[in-house]
């Protein structure tokens, strides 16, 4: 039988180059490789877990400043306000997903009809540029759908499980919206990363700092006449026009959002 | 055993860290690059290479990137850190940090790299990069004095000077 040996520094090598020979299959397939599609499918309960933990901690925590409080207090008397506060703790943190949500609805009447509330778990806003959600499938979700915050559009669901989504932000580097510019003529291209700009402007468009920039929905993604953010100090590069925008919504902020119908979804 | 008890640690806070009850930047921390460091002092650097592998791999995992960039940045950083520990001969806080720093740095330059050469597109730009350095370095730099603290803590010395007081 043949019995391979390999050195350790050579197993390595072979070991990097097989996952450069994987990170080419996963990169370049759009919709993600089998592996990358099973990986997903295998890590989304850990997030969970992860987020029920924390939720877990959260509560031992404040069980335990409870017990403090009613150590002197009758047993029974105890066990009651005990659970009564729990209760309260939950109906407080219900009501206060409740109003932002209703904050969000009111600012959108509009879209109410064919959107659904959710909340936060994770979000990283420097490194992935993503937001996961506890909304999923099964909730109604589906990939493309844009998600709202408080001041604007946050970007869009990329990735699905059964009951929570990933939400590609305005700011990740691959993010695009077709936008304009109010009350100026013409549509653009709202590029993310660091610095999300619009580009594709008609040639020497004069565009004043503060312009309020809405989405047109020509990318089939986003409804149009939603806010993006504003314009900084536009520059002119050959024939075309650069407009760096400030994002109008702030995910480090968002605890309750607003996913809508994708566009494709609402107009079949 | 000790090593496998800082992986453990390191995943449970890679998870905990994007949570949305934590301050929002330090997201952007990689305590399980710290792991890497770690083995640096004990493993040979072909050694610390695969741990940095095997690590790079899991923060693939936790951070929806495509599998395999970061483990071939992690084996990177692994040899980079455990080869500058030896020729420098560096120890305590200095080991942590500059530690993880070259470990941040490796793995950001090899994920780029990689990338650029396979024409895809990072998930994060400069800024993600420098958050990541000065939170993972922070984080070392904690690491760092409560290793400090513990060894204080444990030292002879004290045990002694507590000996003698009872006296």
């Amino acid at each position: 039988m043949l019995r391979l040996h390999l050195r350790a520094d050579f197993s390595l090598l072979l070991a990097c180059l097989a996952l450069y020979v994987a990170s080419a299959a996963q990169v370049r397939s759009a919709q993600g490789s089998a592996l990358t599609t099973a990986l997903f499918a295998l890590w989304s309960p850990v997030p969970r877990l992860a987020a029920s933990l924390g939720d877990l901690w959260d509560n031992w925590v404040v069980g335990r400043a409870d017990l403090e409080a009613t150590l002197d207090e009758h047993a029974a008397l105890r066990r009651e306000v005990a659970r009564l506060r729990e209760t309260n703790q939950a109906l407080a943190a219900d009501l206060l997903a409740l109003r932002q949500g209703s904050a969000l609805l009111a600012g959108l009447p509009q879209l109410a009809a064919r959107a659904t509330l959710a909340r936060v778990i994770t979000r990283d806003v420097l490194v992935s540029h993503t937001m996961r959600l506890d909304r999923g499938r099964l909730d109604g979700v589906r990939v493309d759908a844009p998600v709202l915050g408080e001041h604007g559009v946050l970007g869009r669901v990329d990735q699905l499980a059964d009951r929570s989504c990933r939400v590609q932000l305005l700011s990740h580097p691959s993010a695009a919206a077709a936008a304009r510019l109010v009350d100026l003529a013409g549509e653009g291209l709202l590029m993310g990363g660091d610095r999300p700009t619009l580009t594709g402007l008609p040639p020497y468009l004069e565009v004043p700092g503060g312009t309020l920039v809405v989405t047109t929905g020509s990318e089939g993604i986003y409804p149009p006449g939603l806010l993006l953010g504003e314009t900084g100090d536009a520059r002119t590069e050959g024939l075309f026009t650069i407009v760096p925008v400030r994002l109008a919504a702030r995910p480090a902020d968002a605890a309750v959002v607003l996913v809508l119908e994708p566009e494709s979804a609402g107009s079949r | 055993m000790r090593l496998l008890a800082i992986l453990v640690a390191a995943v449970l806070l890679q998870l905990a860290l994007p949570s949305v009850r934590v301050w929002a930047p330090l997201a952007a921390c990689r305590p399980l690059l710290l792991v890497t460091v770690a083995a640096a002092r004990t493993l040979s650097p072909v050694g610390t290479a695969w741990v940095g592998l095997g690590v790079g791999l899991l923060i693939d995992l936790l951070t929806d990137r495509p599998i395999g960039l970061g483990g071939i940045g992690g084996a990177l950083a692994g040899a980079v850190v455990s080869l500058t520990a030896r020729r420098f001969e560096l120890t305590g806080p200095l080991f942590w940090i500059v530690g993880s720093v070259l470990a941040v740095a490796a793995t950001e330059a090899t994920s780029a790299l990689v990338l650029l050469s396979l024409g895809g597109v990072s998930d994060h730009g400069w800024r993600g990069s420098v958050a990541m350095l000065a939170t993972t370095g922070a984080l070392a730099l904690l690491v760092a004095a409560g290793e400090r603290a513990w060894l204080a803590w444990q030292s002879p010395t004290r045990k002694r000077r507590r000996m003698l007081k009872r006296l």
